[in-house]
């Protein structure tokens, strides 16, 4: 019986650990669009916001060239190749930390999704929210950048 | 020692349970979006060809599994209860419609009824998205597996277009019941999108 315990005790810890450690980087983008021909982009605030990650993707696209501007509207005022819409989920473990990103990217006028990517990163794979943005956009774009380097 | 061996046996009993019991995924909120704008009256249906439904292994309101610590796995059902079917009709009519389609749904029980079902109460022209497979899995990744028909039928049962999408595919990480149910929706108005980003379609559409 005691070994038996024993061997529970292990398998149960083993598999709480691996659930700590796991990532996933996806994204599924249209091959008939050319994403580098896209320059205007617009962030659509998401409802469950709470932690300006809008505003670091807005940064993030900055950085990649494009220009890019955030509202709590749904649709911008100007017209824009893209709407930008994401999702974010949190958890704590300490801290608090991103634990699932998600981007998608509309046309302007028709509201198509035609690409889209996420990053899942649980509490010992964790990183930096910019540091997600900055590889989901990277994956969606097909940059080849250290962001990803360890999926 | 009764106490801990019922503690063992509860402790068990989670590990291979865990949080995948009782799931059900809403893909009635999916916001689907078309690649174009059209107008005029078409007729919309979803048909259920997935063998394992068909052959009444799973019900229709299978979405797919979530596996527990130990793989075991549970099925994951529709939010609604309703079969996936009608759950994914939902938003496909929803998404026709916003692209300036005036839609009436069409109730198709099976491929071999898409011409008579279409002459019953069908438009000038229809789209029929068959779902040959439509399944997640849930365990260390969210997969899908998938395949899809999407055709364009005319008022007399004539195929004007078709596209189709099969595939096999990690779609996210593992998350809670929301996340993943929020995932799975999103796939399908990828899968969805992408079925009608067809010249070949557009045209059958618009013309």
């Amino acid at each position: 019986m005691t070994n038996c315990l024993r061997a529970v005790w292990l398998i149960t810890v083993l598999l709480f650990l691996s659930g700590c450690v796991s990532t996933s980087l996806t994204a599924d983008v249209d091959p008939e669009v050319d994403l580098s021909s896209l320059q205007t982009f617009y962030v659509a605030k998401y409802s469950g916001d709470k932690r300006g990650t809008g505003e670091k993707i807005v940064e993030g696209l900055q950085a990649m060239g494009k220009e890019a501007s955030f509202g709590v509207d749904q649709q911008p005022e100007e017209p824009v190749d893209v709407v930008v819409q994401y999702r974010d989920k949190w958890m704590w473990d300490i801290t608090m930390y991103m634990l699932e990103l998600n981007i998608e990217l509309r046309d302007g006028q028709t509201n198509y999704k035609f690409a889209s990517g996420q990053s899942n990163r649980t509490s010992l794979a964790r990183r930096s929210a910019q540091e997600m943005i900055r590889e989901v956009l990277d994956k969606i774009f097909g940059v080849e950048t250290a962001a990803g380097e360890d999926q | 020692m009764n106490i801990v061996r019922l503690g063992v046996i509860a402790l068990c009993g989670a590990v291979l349970m865990g949080c995948a019991v009782g799931n059900k995924y809403s893909y009635e909120t999916a916001n689907v979006a078309l690649p174009f704008t059209g107008e005029g009256e078409i007729g919309v249906a979803v048909v259920d060809n997935r063998s394992y439904v068909l052959d009444g292994s799973k019900d229709a309101s299978f979405v797919g599994v979530q596996r527990a610590a130990l793989g075991n796995a549970w099925s994951v059902t529709t939010e609604s209860g309703k079969p996936l079917t009608e759950a994914m009709a939902t938003p496909l009519e929803r998404g026709l419609s916003k692209s300036g389609f005036a839609v009436t749904p069409l109730a198709i029980g099976s491929p071999a009824d898409v011409q008579a079902g279409v002459a019953a109460g069908g438009k000038d022209k229809n789209v029929v998205l068959t779902v040959n497979d439509w399944q997640t899995d849930i365990y260390m990744k969210l997969t899908l597996a998938y395949d899809l028909l999407l055709q364009i039928v005319s008022g007399d049962g004539e195929t004007l277009a078709e596209n189709s999408m099969r595939g096999d595919e990690v779609i996210g990480g593992t998350g809670f019941e929301t996340q993943n149910s929020e995932n799975s929706a999103a796939a399908y108005e990828t899968k969805i999108g992408r079925l009608f980003n067809s010249d070949e379609i557009k045209a059958a559409l618009l013309d």
